[in-house]
């Protein structure tokens, strides 16, 4: 074996000084600290940390008219008398905490219940009767999850979509739009449509449209402040989603229970080419929601980025319609009604 | 946004095609390395969520070692000692579950680098060191079971790092070995994360996350791994355990991802000659 020459040495050394760099840098890095929330059943820790969760990524802590500071303080002590291994109490004393916000996008989701808000719509009128709504659906087809089908001696078509979630082609438009080529005008019933997937309130609405225009803007939660967001980043209608269109009257119903996608999808029709709101004011929802984890693993979902109009006003508390109209006939759908009367009147 | 991410990604990439594909004028000695690998890692993602979660993962990935010039000669004492390359690509999927057993995550991770490096060699060229810059580029996508409107979170980086190591050849009873260990860390790139609580449907729609200068103030990436190569027949095997770590924030988002494999490979050699193919 050869013995190391003088330059050698040199270069060991500085090699050397590399691997302590490294080294340092392992160290460094080993020793950052984890911003992990542990495992815990603990009652306190899981209704603080959801606390804390609501007041960091929560978007409309300071719209609703609420003290969340002393929220936490009585429900930290209600907590604390809870028993440590009762997990369907602290199930329900969280989802008492959440309910306090009023909002249909904030639930708990635990392996053995899912917590629900319904404040929101209990005291406005129904406006919905299926019973009712069966005398004007019928013969109906179904494409993509829409009911569809002709009333008023076909003089006007009548599309029937419960839920957003319910994905839908243009292929399928294109043959509700053939099946009502010769009615002088179309009512979308969204009446009781809790909502879904967002991008299919676009869709629904592109048809409408005879060119891309703002509908409203959003903005997400940039920090854990109950002010910081983002810019207002422009929503704007795409009319090339689906290519079939649609120009003659258009009436959409909605109600209370017309709720979070279905809420926005009522808000692009106010700006779609020729189309009004009819019914009673939309459930709101407009809040985009999204979900994280409790220190249980339990999952909690909640509004994180605000939605608003194309004149910028927030759309979270719902929107009242062109035409109101409440339900108060027994044997006949008002809403429905008035708008055969205003497709027929225009 | 998603523009600049691709177009830095196109340029490194290409970067690594060209350097890939260098050849040198002369016979060229290339070492490649097929090798698969797996096992236990941790993982903090807080854009989903803020519990960690443990699981697995399996990964293969291929690595070559080529002088730029055989017969150059560096050293001044006749030893040698000469400078060359090494490229990378790994890719890995990656299943975890969280510490309350409620949900987990899918990943998937891709990775490919290039660096070159001077090499000192003792004793009789059993003992090398090597050292120098390395350049790498890697993607990682992780998919949350249950979440709503944020299922999805990725890494996107691109660094320039110091590289090192060194290997010793011996001999045993019956067969040579070869025993290494290589480092290399992070100095300075980019990185790209999502903004804070910032929605899918907002990612697609184009809204820009953050994207970053990143180095060694807000970006942590070892990555280390200590093999024993050994030779049956006709035949070189390696066998040995990799440590990879990476840690990074902005704001209130916090990523860590710490990964311990077993890693067997197979080697091969080969001379190269000018212009030719394999």
């Amino acid at each position: 074996m050869a013995l190391p020459h003088q330059s050698q040495y040199t270069i060991m050394k500085i090699y050397g000084h590399i691997i302590c760099f490294i080294a340092w840098t392992a160290l460094l890095t080993g020793c950052h600290s984890r911003e992990e929330t542990s495992f815990s059943m603990d009652p306190v820790k899981n209704v603080e940390e959801l606390w804390q969760i609501i007041d960091t990524k929560y978007c409309y802590v300071e719209e609703k008219d609420i003290d969340w500071n002393a929220i936490h303080d009585e429900y930290l002590a209600k907590a604390a008398a809870l028993p440590k291994n009762d997990q369907i109490a602290l199930f329900d004393l969280c989802a008492e905490m959440l309910n306090t916000l009023q909002d249909g996008h904030v639930n708990l989701y635990s392996p053995f219940d899912i917590s629900n808000c319904t404040s929101w719509y209990d005291s406005y009128p129904t406006n919905f009767n299926s019973q009712l709504q069966a005398l004007y659906l019928k013969d109906y087809r179904i494409a993509g999850g829409m009911y569809y089908c002709t009333i008023d001696n076909d003089s006007i078509g009548y599309i029937y979509y419960p839920n957003f979630l319910s994905d839908f082609s243009a292929n399928s438009i294109a043959w509700i739009f053939t099946a009502f080529k010769d009615c002088r005008g179309l009512i979308i019933d969204v009446r009781n449509n809790g909502g879904g997937d967002l991008n299919n309130a676009y869709r629904l609405a592109s048809p409408f449209f005879k060119e891309n225009r703002v509908v409203g803007y959003w903005q997400h939660k940039t920090g854990p402040g109950h002010n910081d967001f983002s810019q207002l980043e422009e929503l704007k209608s795409d009319t090339s989603l689906i290519p079939s269109k649609w120009f003659r009257p258009t009436v959409v119903l909605c109600n209370r229970r017309s709720y979070s996608a279905t809420n926005s999808f009522v808000n692009m029709m106010r700006y779609a080419d020729n189309a009004i709101i009819v019914g009673g004011k939309s459930g709101g929802g407009g809040g985009m929601p999204m979900s994280y984890e409790m220190p249980c693993g339990w999952t909690v979902r909640f509004s994180s980025v605000r939605m608003y109009d194309a004149d910028k006003k927030d759309i979270e508390q719902g929107i009242e319609p062109d035409v109101q109209v409440n339900m108060v006939s027994t044997d006949k759908d008002d809403i429905i009604e008035k708008a055969i009367e205003l497709i027929n009147g225009k | 946004m998603i523009k600049r991410l691709v177009t830095i990604v196109v340029l490194v990439s290409s970067g690594l095609f060209v350097c890939s594909g260098m050849r040198a004028s002369e016979s060229t000695d290339h070492t490649n390395v097929l090798k698969v690998k797996g096992g236990w890692s941790y993982q903090l993602d807080t854009y989903l969520s803020p519990l960690a979660y443990h699981g697995w993962q399996i990964g293969i990935g291929n690595e070559w070692w080529q002088g730029f010039r055989q017969d150059t000669r560096l050293g001044q004492t006749g030893r040698l000692s000469n400078w060359a390359h090494v490229g990378r690509m790994e890719a890995e999927g990656l299943m975890h579950i969280n510490t309350a057993r409620s949900n987990m995550t899918y990943a998937v991770l891709i990775n490919g680098g290039w660096g070159a490096f001077y090499c000192w060699q003792w004793m009789d060229n059993r003992l090398k060191v090597f050292l120098g810059p390395y350049i790498e580029a890697g993607l990682t996508i992780r998919y949350l079971n249950t979440n709503v409107n944020k299922p999805l979170s990725l890494d996107v980086a691109a660094d320039v790092m110091a590289m090192s190591g060194l290997s010793w050849s011996f001999y045993g009873p019956k067969t040579s070995y070869r025993l290494n260990y290589q480092i290399r860390t992070n100095l300075v790139g980019f990185d790209y994360v999502p903004d804070y609580w910032e929605s899918y449907y907002e990612i697609s729609q184009g809204v820009e996350g953050v994207a970053r200068c990143s180095g060694h103030w807000n970006h942590h990436t070892i990555k280390h791994e200590l093999t024993l190569d050994m030779q049956f027949g006709h035949s070189t095997w390696r066998i040995g355990v990799a440590h990879d770590y990476l840690n990074y924030g902005t704001k209130d988002l916090h990523f860590i991802r710490n990964e311990l494999n077993m890693v067997v490979g197979c080697i091969w050699h080969y001379r190269i000659k000018a212009n030719t193919r394999l």
